[in-house]
C-alpha cells in the first residue's frame, strides 16, 4: 500500500447489477484535472453513458456517486458527495449532494467514483469492502426504514465504522421524491428523485469499509490555507449565527424580506413566531453537531421532550421548516416529526412538501375531495395531515400512490386546471424562499440545471455586493440592487453558478464556502482558499481563473445533457403564479410579483454572459470548444442541439 | 518557605499531561460536534497523510447527535504496557508517558484488549499498536478542535475535569438535583451523554465477561 500522491484515491469502481460484473479502472489523471472531482466526473460520465432513449427506470440508467475531491482530507467542510442519474422527476440530469462519511470511506476503500448500471432481479445490497466487491442479498432489509438498515447493516457487517447508503420505503416503491441516506440519516441525496433509480435497480443499500490514506502532496501549503480560512469565518458576520441556531437561522433571512410563500407560494408573510430559530434552539436543539472536518458546525439534531411526538430524535435542516410554511404548518413538533418520517421512509422534504402543498390547494378548491383522499382532509396548517399524506406519499397507499409521482404528473392526472397549482421548475417541485421582489432569484430557479433550485447559483451574491464592486465584476452599478437592477444581474448569474459549482467539485460545503457577508469574504474562501487547498492537497498549480472554469465546464455538460434530452429557453421558466398573482398576507414584499419583461431581459443577459444562443437558449459550438468540449459540441450538431 | 512538593512546582520530574475533552456545560455550542477533524489532524500529524484508522484519538457516535471523543488517558501504570508480550510499550525519553516502540511490535493487539479505555488504536498499513504521544507537546488534535473541547490538561486541572465530569454523572441520577439545576443546558446536554457512556461502557464490560 504505497502512499499515493494527492487527493485522489485512483480508481473508478463499475458494477453491472444485472451481470454482476465489477470493474475496477484506473483514474486517468487528465479527466482527473480536467474534471476536477465530484459532480465534474459524474455529470461527463452521465452524458457519455445515457443517451436520450435511456429512460429514468431502464435498467441501462446510471447511478454514479463521486465523492468531492477533497472529501477525505482535513480540508475546512470537505464533506460532500455527489450523486447522479437521469433523473425521474424532471428526466433530464439528475444530482443530489450529501455529506455523512460514506463519501470519504469509498476514498478510503480505493474509489474516487462508483458507476452503478444494470438492474437486479431481486432485492440486493452492495459490499465494498477495500478491493473486495460482493452483491449480496438483501431480503431482510427490504421494507426497513433508513436508520433500521444502517443498523442492521453495521451489526451484520460488524463493524460500526463502515460507511453505508441506503433507501427507505418509499424508494423501494419507486416514488419519485425519494432520495438516497447517508450513514443512516447523517446527510441525504435528497433532489430529483435519485432514490426511485436506486430502487429501480432493486439496490437497498451500499455499504462499504475503507481503511486506506487519503494523501497530500504539500502539507505547510495545507497548514497555511487551514489557518487562513480560519482567519476568514472568525471575522465573517455570517458565521456566528450559522452556529448558533444551524440552517433555522436563515428564518431571519426570510422575514427580512417577507418572501415566506406560505401555503403553496402564496403568502410572503406568514405566522412564523412558533418556528423562531430561538424556540428550536431552547426547547428542542440535543447540541451544536456538524458534517466531517466542519468548524461552522451549523447542522443539527433536535429531540421532542414531550407529548404525542415524545422522544422522537432526528435532523432537520432550514428546508423542513420552509416546507411546512408552504403547508402552512407552524407547529414546531409537528415540523420536527414530518422531519422525522420524510428521514425515515428515505424522501426528500422538499418535494414532498411542496407536492403536499400541491394537494392542499386542490383540496381546497375541490380538484380533490374526500372521495380521493379517503377521507383524509388536506388542510393547510394541519401538521397531522401533513404527516399522514406523507406516510401514504412514502407507500404509495391511496392518493399518495398519485401525489408519490410528483406534482407535475399528479396535476396531469388530476386534469381540470390543476396544473397551475404544481409549483415546480423543469418537473422539480420549488426549494428556497418566494422570488417575487428578487428578479435575479426568480431567473436563477429557472436556469438551473436541476429543476428549481436555490444552492445552483446562490442568487444570494446580489445581496452582498456593493454598486461598485458591482460595475467592477458585473459591468453595472445595478447588479447590487436587489429590487430594481436589470443590468448586469444575467452576468452575476452566470459567474455565481460557475463559482458555487467549484463547492460540488471539491466536495465544499456551500453554507462553509459559499455563503458570506461580503463579496471579499465570498470570493477569498470560495475560489482563493478553494484552490490552494487543491493545489496543497495535489501538488497541483491549477490557477483560480482555471477552477471557475472547471465550474462552468461542469455547468455546460449538464446543460448540454438537458439539451440533448430537448430541453431548451422554455424550459428556463417559472411558474406562473410568480408572474401573475401578486404575492399576499402582507410584509416587505407585498403585492411583488415577477416582472415577465424583467425576466426575459435578464435571461437574456446570462445567455449572452455564457456564451449560448438568446433565442434557443442553446449552447453555441465556440462556446463548447473553448471549454475543451469539443466532442459534446460534435453530438449537439449531429441531433440539430446547438444554438 | 518550602517549595511545593506536588504539581508544577516540581521540576524533579515532568508533570504528567493527558489530553482530556473539556464540554462546557453551560454552553451548548462548546460541546465535541462530531466534526473528526481531530482524528485527520492526527493522522496527518503521524502518518503524513488523512486516515481515521491512524489516528490515536477516537470520536465515539453514541446516537444521533451525540458524539463523545475519547483520548489515550496516559495511565501511570498503563495496562497497555503490561499488556505487551514484547516489551515494546517503552518509557518515552523526553515526555512522561509511554510509547510503543515500532520495530519490537509485532501487532499482536494484546495492548488494544488490555487498555481499560480501547483507545489503543492499530495501523491497518504497518500493522502495528499506535498510540497517543501528545505530538512531542503540541497535540494536533487540541490544535484544531473547531469547538476548542480538547484540553491538555496536567494533573491539577485533570482533576478538576474529572470530578466535575463524576459530579454531573451523579447529579443526573439525583432527581433533585436534575430537576433544580439552574444551568438548564447542564441538564439537557452534558449528563445524559455521560450517563449514556456510563451505561454504555457497562453494557460492553458485562458482555465482555461472558
Amino acid at each position: 500500500m504505497a502512499r499515493k500522491k494527492g487527493s485522489y484515491a485512483g480508481k473508478i469502481l463499475r458494477v453491472d447489477l444485472s451481470s454482476g460484473r465489477v470493474e475496477n479502472r484506473e483514474l486517468d489523471p487528465s479527466f482527473a484535472h480536467t474534471y476536477i472531482g465530484g459532480r465534474g466526473f459524474a455529470s461527463r460520465t452521465l452524458y457519455n453513458e445515457v443517451p436520450p432513449e435511456v429512460s429514468p427506470f431502464d435498467p441501462a440508467n446510471r447511478l454514479i456517486f463521486t465523492p468531492g475531491a477533497l472529501f477525505g482530507t482535513a480540508v475546512p467542510a470537505a464533506s460532500r458527495t455527489t450523486a447522479t442519474a437521469k433523473s425521474p422527476i424532471t428526466e433530464m440530469h439528475g444530482d443530489g449532494h450529501s455529506s455523512g462519511y460514506w463519501g470519504a470511506v469509498l476514498k478510503a476503500a480505493g474509489y474516487d467514483m462508483l458507476i452503478l448500471q444494470g438492474a437486479s432481479p431481486k432485492p440486493i445490497y452492495l459490499w465494498i469492502d477495500n478491493d473486495r466487491v460482493e452483491i449480496r442479498d438483501a431480503a431482510a432489509l427490504w421494507g426497513k426504514t433508513t436508520m433500521e438498515t444502517d443498523q442492521a447493516l453495521r451489526e451484520t457487517l460488524g463493524d460500526r465504522e463502515i460507511g453505508t447508503l441506503v433507501i427507505g420505503p418509499a424508494g423501494e416503491r419507486k416514488v419519485r421524491l425519494a432520495g438516497i441516506f447517508s450513514d443512516g440519516i447523517m446527510g441525504t441525496f435528497a433532489r430529483t428523485g435519485l432514490g426511485a433509480v436506486m430502487g429501480s435497480k432493486n439496490l437497498k443499500a451500499v455499504a462499504t469499509r475503507g481503511t486506506k490514506d487519503v494523501g497530500i502532496v504539500d502539507v505547510e501549503a495545507f497548514r497555511k490555507a487551514y489557518q487562513d480560512y480560519l482567519q476568514v469565518i472568525s471575522v465573517d458576520p455570517y458565521v456566528a449565527p450559522a452556529t448558533k441556531y444551524g440552517t433555522c437561522r436563515f428564518m431571519y433571512h426570510r422575514v427580512k424580506f417577507g418572501i415566506h410563500g406560505a401555503k403553496n407560494w402564496r403568502l410572503g408573510d406568514f405566522d412564523w413566531k412558533p418556528l423562531d430559530p430561538e424556540v428550536f434552539r431552547s426547547d428542542y436543539q440535543i447540541k451544536a453537531s456538524s458534517c466531517p472536518m466542519c468548524p461552522v458546525r451549523c447542522r443539527r439534531e433536535y429531540r421532542i421532550p414531550s407529548g404525542k411526538y415524545a422522544g422522537t430524535v432526528t435532523k432537520l435542516e432550514w428546508e423542513t421548516i420552509a416546507r411546512s410554511m408552504t403547508c402552512g404548518v407552524n407547529d414546531p413538533e409537528g415540523v420536527i416529526y414530518f422531519s422525522h418520517i420524510c428521514n425515515q421512509y428515505g424522501l426528500d422534504v422538499e418535494g414532498v412538501g411542496d407536492t403536499v402543498a400541491f394537494a392542499m390547494e386542490c383540496y381546497e378548491k375541490s380538484l380533490l375531495t374526500d372521495k380521493e383522499t379517503e377521507g383524509l382532509p388536506l388542510r393547510f396548517g394541519d401538521p397531522e395531515g401533513l404527516i399522514e399524506i406523507t406516510r401514504r406519499i412514502a407507500f404509495r397507499e391511496g392518493v399518495g400512490d398519485l401525489l408519490a409521482e410528483g406534482s407535475l404528473r399528479a396535476a396531469r392526472a388530476i386534469g381540470k386546471g390543476a396544473e397551475q397549482f404544481a409549483m415546480q421548475v423543469k418537473g422539480s417541485e420549488m426549494s428556497a424562499g418566494d422570488p417575487r421582489g428578487m428578479p435575479v432569484r426568480a431567473v436563477s430557479y429557472a436556469t438551473s440545471t436541476r429543476g428549481s433550485d436555490h444552492l445552483r447559483s446562490n442568487p444570494y451574491v446580489e445581496e452582498l455586493i456593493t454598486p461598485e464592486e458591482g460595475l467592477q465584476h458585473f459591468g453595472s452599478r445595478e447588479a447590487a440592487d436587489i429590487f430594481q437592477g436589470l443590468k448586469g444581474k444575467g452576468r452575476l448569474l452566470a459567474w455565481s453558478e460557475n463559482f458555487v459549482t467549484i463547492g460540488d467539485l471539491l466536495g465544499l460545503c456551500k453554507f462553509a464556502y459559499y455563503r458570506s457577508a461580503t463579496f471579499d469574504y465570498l470570493r477569498k474562501k470560495g475560489v482563493e482558499l478553494a484552490t490552494r487547498f487543491y493545489n496543497a492537497c495535489n501538488g497541483t498549480k491549477l490557477s483560480e481563473e482555471e477552477m471557475l472554469q472547471a465550474g462552468e465546464r461542469a455547468f455546460n455538460i449538464e446543460k448540454a445533457f438537458n439539451a440533448r434530452e430537448g430541453a431548451g429557453r422554455e424550459k428556463d421558466l417559472i411558474p406562473e403564479r410568480f408572474f401573475k398573482e401578486a404575492l399576499a398576507g402582507g410584509g416587505p414584499s407585498y403585492g411583488a410579483v415577477v416582472d415577465r419583461g424583467k425576466f426575459d431581459l435578464i435571461l437574456d443577459e446570462y445567455y449572452e454572459a455564457r456564451g449560448w444562443n438568446e433565442r434557443t437558449g442553446l449552447q453555441k459550438r465556440k462556446t463548447l470548444e473553448k471549454l475543451g468540449l469539443k466532442d459534446i459540441a460534435e453530438d449537439l450538431a449531429k441531433r440539430g442541439r446547438l444554438g | 518557605m518550602p517549595k511545593t512538593k506536588t504539581g508544577l512546582g516540581d521540576s524533579k520530574r515532568k508533570e504528567k499531561r493527558r489530553i482530556l475533552y473539556l464540554s462546557l456545560p453551560d454552553h451548548a455550542d462548546r460541546v465535541c460536534s462530531g466534526c473528526e477533524t481531530c482524528q485527520l489532524m492526527c493522522s496527518l500529524e503521524h502518518a503524513g497523510s488523512f486516515n481515521p484508522k491512524k489516528a490515536r484519538i477516537k470520536v465515539v457516535p453514541l446516537s444521533l447527535g451525540i458524539t463523545i471523543p475519547i483520548t489515550c488517558q496516559q495511565c501511570e501504570d498503563p495496562a497497555c504496557r503490561k499488556a505487551c508480550p514484547e516489551k515494546a510499550i517503552v518509557q518515552h525519553k523526553k515526555l512522561n508517558l509511554v510509547v510503543v516502540d515500532e520495530k519490537k511490535c509485532t501487532g499482536c493487539m494484546a495492548c488494544i484488549g488490555a487498555c481499560p479505555f480501547g483507545i489503543m488504536a492499530y495501523d491497518p498499513e504497518k500493522k502495528r499498536a499506535i498510540k497517543c504521544d501528545l505530538c512531542d507537546g503540541k497535540p494536533a488534535c487540541v490544535q484544531y478542535c473547531p469547538s476548542k473541547v480538547l484540553v491538555l490538561a496536567g494533573n491539577r486541572e485533570s482533576a478538576e475535569i474529572r470530578r466535575r465530569r463524576f459530579a454531573a454523572v451523579l447529579a443526573n441520577e439525583d432527581s433533585s438535583a436534575r430537576h433544580n439545576m439552574a444551568g438548564a443546558e447542564q441538564v439537557k446536554t452534558l449528563p445524559r451523554t455521560m450517563t449514556q457512556l456510563a451505561a454504555e461502557s457497562s453494557k460492553l464490560q458485562l458482555e465482555g465477561g461472558r
